[in-house]
């Protein structure tokens, strides 16, 4: 499903950031991205998502060369992603619903064939009253909810999460590990980046572990 | 396929509602109003000046238009004037009896083929026609003012002139015909400059216009940057994300384009008057109304404004599609 060789990227002419990463994540798996703060994670994920452009090496999404894909072929494979960033991302013009069904939207489905599945995902996580507000007025826990909601309401082959549960409380943290692990058990291929260990140990899954920009993965 | 693919796509129920301003559309009938909000702002894409300055290169672009069709339509009727008539001349010096010889080229003029209707003008019409560039004045009839006779000729059956004007030339002195081809090549002419004249402003209101659309769009792009990163996320193709832009600047050329057209409408509607009240003298009356006609713009003319909004509007929809799409591949 995702395969790095020997990857590596640098800002500008500045320091590598990562060095010859190479990993693969198979179809169906679930692994945590951790390692101590500036260690690359999130540049990392950025990669996976095709938001950066690696300096050399190789990656592979979905089998395919992300270096040979036109703009239209990224968009294609995106929208079998689903990402939560660790700032949310969310448009504060936009209802917490119109937020989460913005995916959808994106995809030229019909108001009517989704708003129900919106409305439930919103409700399971937490939001059901929270439908008609706007990001601004959402707790950070809150935002992080329907960041996720979004990310996951498109049934993506792959969800990417930058600290999901860096802004809720344990409880709220532990249903939505049991949320990433149900969508995992339906088939989406999950990786966290945290550097939560209690988190971690709630579940055995190999580890990708980032340390001056070079990966370990464990066990 | 894909224009078609495109054409059935097209969100035309929310076409009204980003045309009419916000506090309108809510005021429509739910089919017509757009599900969910805009993803783009349309607070964000452009103010009040932006709809002002297509207003008015549409008004310009319309006074061209209108003006240039009002040009060609009096020249035309003109020419179509002109062309259905001779005229003699008859150079009153050396005449004993002008009187005598009018009557005597009348008649010859009436048993010529093709000729339907001969009308003899008589020494008050001639000084009449003089009037507007020498004024009222009653040493006018003392002058040896040519005399003149007005042929009508079939159209559907033409008299050889050529034939005509050798018979005149040898049966009477002093007597030359016009059959107006110096005039109507001249007109031709002039309504060709201002066909011209009036493209080339078309064309600089058309290339204004896009450098505006252009640096709006730039500077719309820039101020909701963060969006089109998120729909980047949520996997957006350029299609989609120029899409989202070109709405608002479709509906933005719409409603500008039929403001700077209603002003339009409303000036050709007003011009009649005006020419009447700014007219100057009758010379200058005399003299704009050979070149626009009344003044008044014909369905057609107004036909061609409401084409001009169209066309605005749709440079306002593929300039903004066009800049998006081109500044989305530079962030690629």
């Amino acid at each position: 499903m995702i395969r790095f060789d020997n990857v590596g990227l640098r800002y500008g002419s500045g320091p590598e950031i990562l060095r010859d990463v190479t990993f693969h994540v198979h179809p169906g798996s679930f692994h945590f991205l951790t390692g101590p703060s500036g260690a690359g994670k999130t540049s990392l994920l950025r990669l996976l998502f095709m938001s950066l452009k690696a300096t050399r090496g190789l990656i592979f999404v979905f089998g395919e060369n992300i270096a040979d894909l036109p703009a239209s072929g990224r968009a294609a494979l995106r929208r079998r992603i689903g990402i939560v960033f660790q700032d949310f991302r969310l448009l504060d013009h936009l209802t917490t619903w119109e937020n989460v069904a913005l995916p959808l939207r994106v995809m030229g489905k019909r108001e009517s064939d989704y708003a129900d599945d919106v409305t439930d995902l919103l409700n399971w996580v937490g939001l059901g009253d929270r439908i008609h507000a706007y990001p601004e007025i959402l707790s950070g826990g809150e935002k992080q909810r329907a960041a996720i909601a979004r990310a996951v309401i498109a049934r993506p082959e792959l969800l990417l999460a930058d600290e999901p549960t860096g802004n809720v409380d344990p409880a709220i943290g532990n249903r939505l590990l049991r949320l990433f692990v149900e969508l995992n058990r339906l088939g989406t291929s999950v990786i966290i980046a945290t550097h939560d260990y209690a988190l971690m140990d709630q579940l055995d899954a190999p580890r990708l572990m980032l340390y001056e920009g070079q990966l370990k993965v464990t066990p | 396929m894909t224009l078609i693919t495109d054409i059935r796509d097209y969100p035309w129920s929310s076409l009204l509602a980003g045309i009419l301003p916000a506090r309108l559309t809510a005021l429509l009938p739910r089919r017509f109003q757009t599900a969910g909000s805009q993803i783009v702002p349309p607070g964000s894409i452009a103010g009040h000046a932006l709809t002002v300055v297509i207003a008015i290169m549409t008004f310009l672009a319309c006074l061209t238009a209108g003006g240039v069709y009002m040009v060609n339509q009096s020249a035309q009727a003109w020419v179509d004037d002109i062309a259905s008539e001779i005229t003699i001349e008859l150079d009153p010096l050396n005449t004993a009896d002008i009187e005598k010889k009018m009557t005597l080229v009348s008649l010859f003029l009436a048993k010529q083929k093709g000729i339907t209707k001969v009308r003899p003008l008589t020494a008050e019409d001639s000084v009449k026609l003089l009037e507007p560039w020498l004024g009222q004045n009653a040493s006018l009839s003392a002058l040896p003012i040519p005399r003149l006779i007005a042929v009508e000729i079939d159209r559907s059956n033409p008299p050889d002139i050529d034939l005509i004007k050798r018979s005149l030339t040898e049966n009477f002195e002093g007597v030359t015909l016009d059959d107006h081809r110096r005039w109507q090549a001249e007109i031709r002419t002039i309504t060709r400059s201002t066909a011209l004249g009036g493209i080339t402003v078309l064309g600089l209101v058309a290339a204004a216009t896009i450098a505006v659309i252009i640096s709006a769009t730039r500077s719309a792009m820039a101020s909701n940057r963060e969006i089109i990163e998120v729909l980047h996320f949520v996997g957006a193709n350029e299609r989609f994300i120029g899409g989202e832009f070109e709405r608002h600047f479709l509906g933005l050329g719409v409603r500008a384009g039929l403001m700077g057209a209603f002003a339009a409408a409303l000036a050709f509607l007003l011009l009649p008057l005006a020419m009447h009240l700014l007219g100057g003298g009758a010379v200058t009356e005399a003299e704009t109304r050979r070149l626009l006609g009344s003044g008044e713009l014909d369905i057609g003319g107004y036909l061609l404004c409401v084409l001009v909004v169209v066309v605005v509007a749709g440079l306002c929809m593929i300039t903004s599609r066009l800049c998006v799409i081109r500044v989305l591949r530079s962030y690629a």
